[in-house]
């Protein structure tokens, strides 16, 4: 059930989840379900994100102002709410984007000192 | 911008919607799809909680959250529409009598009084415990005493009860009346609605007679008619100016219409009250100094006391143990209903702990009912907090119904039980309905809320779930079953208590209607003819009585009539009261360091024995010779003549009174008679010494008694106008036959035990209610167990049986645990109140033997339910 961790999953990092989510609405306006199946089918089905974070994280991103919603209909008929970037939105993006490359760069010497060096 | 719940739940059913959908597109099922949409997305109203989070503060989500359990709750509650209004109505019970007697008991000992600063408002008594009486109020010497010396009261009030015959207002009538001195209403606080009060101008004994109107009597008498002011009325032998009308305040310490100058009453004027000591007739009120405090005041009171006491020893004989008290006026008025108050709150309280371990039951029965449910809340991931959650909503849903019905029952019964406290306390008049029954109402609401929603077991995460999610399974494990029989067991006793408690008073109050008297109850009339004022005792006003009395003895139907200076019980504690008089008799000396003998002393013209029935044992009745002029003499009472006179020669001995009030010197009169005890002053029995003076000998009479043969009240319009014709301004009130006199006295016992009895019904239709609950759940529990058991040879006779003894066990352990903590408890209790009475064996066996009926014919139903099972049916329900 839901609470089982998958052995094969990867756990998103703290703080992750909203990076993605900006990144994935970069494309374009979308719904939850189709946000939640974008980040898994861009990860391999590696990173699978619960409607219990997902749906939490997309409403503090709107009430934070990155994100805007809007009630459209989806491609198979269903009433949903489609959620796009603001230029907020655009902005944090960009500014986590930085941040998360020096962080990989960071976390890799540490791990990794000698691939660092072969750079 | 803020999504509301609708946009959340849309949200999250386009969601599943779209999962489903495309699960449909890879080819599954549809129905295996929506299983499969539900799994993954975990559980809805959690999810749907963290979302609103996101825009809501922690408490309003918290609230709405619980606003949408309430809701689910009530949804969930209609479908049980059989427990949810017996848990409503049992609380509503329970909340009912609690909200009504508190908010009585708070308007009668909490609430301040009307009169200014009411905080510094202090009463001083004075007891004689040595006597037995409580208060023997104060005399003018003592008075003019304490106030002399006092430092921490700034000023004193004094004021005695009296009675005029009041003429010029309305029908000529004997009023209760009060006589103040000019301090009074300063000292009390209390404003004129017209006119002006009592001030010190109108002291001394050259005043003028000048009167003021209660409000009360103002109002319901000479309908708030303002030109009364400026009246002349006669009081008793004085005329009185009416000056003015008192704002409404509590009638303290007597219910009086006319507060008047003390010059209205030669009495009062007179040497004996302005000199003698031991004539106490005053009531004495102070008011605080700023900043003194009542303790301070006590102190005082009592050292200053202690000094009067050692400078007039003969005053203050060491046996009458007096001493000198000083409450808080608040406090002094409110004492007297104070045990009943915290008698009737301690029932009340005992009524909710029995309606709420009634619904507890009715609740854990249906949580076990539910347990599927739970279990498949939990399966989905709800926590233990959101399972708790859903169980508080759906207890506050009930106890909210139950508090709100119960509010509504509150009301009319506020009414009813301040009646029957103003038995005790004029406070309880003014009572009223207010918000105090609502905040009670609501605080025992969330209370048994917050308790209820603790009772039931949650499904743990841990325990192996697969029973309880397969469907149409109800199991009892032994942890509920054995917490339903507690609960149970826990009423059972409760009730056993209150059904005690009422069982005793009701076997007293049988006692005392059924008690023999001494007196013929049913023939004989009561009327109070009161003595005019004017002329009292004078050859005149004699013959005047004797004219009634030949008079009224001539109508028809009339057996005999007599005179007396008291109505039994009525007149109770006059004349010496209950203390008596002190007095002595020839052959008969006191052992040493023993007081004097004590006795009643009353006034009865010829015949009088006769009239009421009582038996004369030996010697003579009085005759019209026993008049003035002759030879004093007296008829004493049987055990006036066993005390003094052990040998039976009682007869032409001679006896004395003693006290200042006859004179110096011992005037002794002949015993001419001995007749039996009567009790009349309390109402339960007692010593009843008592000597008798002729009418002709001492003159004061007032009360006329008629012996009928027929119907008593027949001969009340016949007697009232052969008196009236004959004194067109005397006064006929208040007849009565004995036995209806005694009534009125006994009625403060009969509400009593009318209230308590209320309250052990209720408790015992609660408890009915809960022990056949908890049977006829266990049976539908084990309708396989039955099954089987009929199955292999047990007769349905066996299974009622079986049933029929588990409802006699639980009553029968809740009766002894009962009997146990009511012993304790009525230990605890006595040492609070010391009327408190120990119930007696046959009390204690017919609350038993209620209880076991009770139980029984609440076992019955499920025991016939558990006999007519279907061998079949039951093997196949599960």
């Amino acid at each position: 059930m839901a609470k089982t961790p998958d052995p094969e999953r990867l756990e998103l990092l703290q703080g992750t989840l909203d990076m993605l989510i900006l990144r994935t609405l970069q494309w374009g306006s979308q719904h939850g379900h189709g946000i939640g199946q974008a980040i898994a089918s861009q990860s391999d089905d590696l990173l699978k994100v619960e409607t219990g974070s997902l749906y939490p994280a997309l409403h503090r991103l709107e009430k934070k102002g990155w994100l805007k919603s809007e009630w459209g209909i989806s491609e198979a008929n269903h009433k949903a709410k489609y959620y796009q970037l603001t230029a907020a939105g655009k902005a944090q993006l960009s500014r986590q984007r930085d941040k998360w490359a020096q962080l990989v760069d960071v976390i890799g010497k540490i791990m990794n000192p000698a691939a660092a060096t072969e750079d | 911008m803020r999504p509301n719940d609708n946009d959340l739940d849309e949200e999250i059913r386009g969601h599943l919607a779209i999962n489903i959908q495309q699960r449909i597109e890879r080819g599954e099922k549809p129905e295996a799809a929506r299983l499969a949409a539900l799994r993954e997305f975990g559980y809805m109203p959690q999810l749907r909680d963290e979302m609103r989070r996101v825009w809501y503060g922690r408490w309003f989500d918290l609230g709405a959250a619980l606003a949408q359990d309430m809701r689910v709750g009530l949804r969930s509650l209609m479908r049980a529409k059989g427990m949810a209004a017996t848990v409503v109505i049992t609380l509503a019970l329970g909340i009912g009598a609690n909200a009504a007697i508190f908010s009585v008991v708070r308007g009668v000992l909490m609430r301040p009084l009307v009169n200014r600063d009411e905080a510094r408002l202090v009463y001083l008594r004075q007891s004689a415990t040595g006597l037995g009486s409580e208060n023997v109020t104060f005399s003018v010497p003592e008075i003019k005493d304490i106030r002399a010396e006092a430092t921490t009261i700034e000023a004193f009030g004094e004021f005695s009860t009296v009675e005029f015959t009041l003429v010029g207002l309305g029908d000529p009538r004997v009023i209760q009346a009060g006589v103040v001195d000019g301090h009074y209403f300063d000292v009390m606080g209390l404003r004129p609605v017209i006119g002006r009060l009592v001030e010190p101008s109108d002291e001394g004994l050259n005043a003028a007679g000048v009167a003021v109107l209660t409000n009360r009597f103002w109002q319901n008498s000479l309908n708030s008619d303002p030109s009364v002011v400026g009246k002349t009325i006669q009081l008793g032998a004085r005329s009185a100016t009416v000056i003015g009308v008192l704002e409404p305040s509590i009638p303290y310490p007597a219910d009086t219409e006319i507060i008047a100058n003390m010059v209205t009453s030669p009495h009062h004027m007179g040497a004996t009250m302005v000199t003698l000591r031991t004539h106490r007739m005053t009531q004495l009120f102070g008011r605080l100094k700023p900043g003194a405090t009542i303790e301070a005041a006590r102190a005082e009171m009592t050292a200053l006391h202690a000094s009067i006491v050692s400078q007039h020893p003969d005053s203050y004989p060491p046996r009458s143990d007096m001493r000198l008290s000083v409450t808080a006026l608040r406090d002094q008025i409110a004492a007297p209903a104070r045990p009943v108050l915290l008698v009737l709150l301690v029932a009340a309280a005992v009524v909710f702990i029995i309606a709420c371990s009634n619904v507890a039951n009715l609740i854990l029965a249906r949580s076990v009912r539910r347990e599927g449910e739970l279990a498949v809340r939990a399966a989905l991931g709800a926590s233990r907090g959101a399972l708790r959650r859903t169980l508080l909503a759906e207890s506050l849903v009930l106890c909210g119904a139950g508090a709100i019905l119960g509010v509504l029952l509150a009301r009319p019964l506020v009414a009813i039980v301040a009646r029957f406290a103003a038995r005790f306390s004029v406070r309880a008049l003014e009572v009223s309905v207010d918000s105090t029954l609502l905040w009670v109402g609501a605080a025992l609401a969330m209370a048994a809320a917050v308790l209820l929603a603790y009772v039931p077991r949650l499904p743990s995460g841990h325990a192996p779930t697969g029973s309880s999610l397969a469907p149409n399974s109800l199991r009892i494990t032994p942890g509920t079953n054995r917490r339903l029989r507690v609960f149970a067991t826990t009423q059972i006793a409760f009730c056993f208590v209150m059904l005690a408690g009422a069982a005793t008073l009701l076997a007293t109050l049988i006692a005392l209607q059924t008690a023999n008297t001494g007196y013929n109850m049913r023939q004989v009339l009561a009327i109070d003819v009161p003595m005019p004022t004017l002329g009292l005792g004078t050859d005149q006003s004699l013959s005047f009585y004797e004219e009634v009395t030949r008079k009224v003895g001539e109508l028809p139907g009339v057996a005999g009539v007599s005179l007396g200076n008291f109505t039994p019980w009525r007149d109770s504690g006059r004349f010496g009261g209950a203390a008596g008089v002190g007095f002595g008799a020839d052959g008969y000396t006191p052992a040493n360091g023993e007081e004097h003998p004590r006795a009643r002393l009353r006034i009865v013209a010829p015949n009088f024995f006769n009239v009421l029935g009582v038996l004369m044992l030996a010697g003579r009745d009085f005759t019209a010779d026993d008049r003035r002029g002759n030879e004093s003499v007296v008829i004493v009472s049987q055990s006036v003549a066993q005390r003094i006179f052990p040998n039976g020669d009682a007869l032409n001995h001679k006896l004395w009174w003693i006290d200042p009030y006859f004179g110096p010197k011992p005037f002794p009169r002949r015993i001419v008679g001995v007749v039996a005890d009567v009790d009349d002053e309390n109402i339960m029995k007692g010593a009843a010494m008592t000597v008798y003076h002729p009418l002709q000998q001492m003159g004061v009479a007032g009360r006329l008694f008629v012996h009928a043969s027929g119907d008593p009240y027949a001969l009340v319009p016949a007697v009232t106008r052969i008196i009236q014709r004959m004194s067109a301004n005397q006064p006929v009130e208040r007849a009565a036959t004995l036995e209806d006199v005694r009534a009125e006295v006994l009625a403060p016992e009969r509400l009593n035990a009318f209230v308590f009895t209320g309250f052990a019904g209720i408790a015992l239709l609660i408890a009915v209610v809960g022990v056949a609950g908890v049977l006829a759940f266990g049976v539908s529990a084990r309708t396989r167990e039955f099954g089987v058991r009929l199955a292999i040879g047990s007769t349905p006779f066996d299974l009622m049986k079986s049933v029929l003894s588990e409802g006699v066990v639980i009553v029968s352990v809740g009766i002894i645990a009962g009997a146990a903590f009511g012993y304790l408890f009525a230990g605890l209790a006595s040492s609070y109140f010391e009327t408190m009475r120990m119930p007696g064996l046959t009390s204690l066996l017919g609350a038993a033997a209620v209880l076991i009926a009770a139980a029984i014919l609440a076992s019955l139903m499920p025991a016939a339910r558990a006999s007519r099972i279907d061998v079949l049916q039951a093997l196949r329900s599960e």
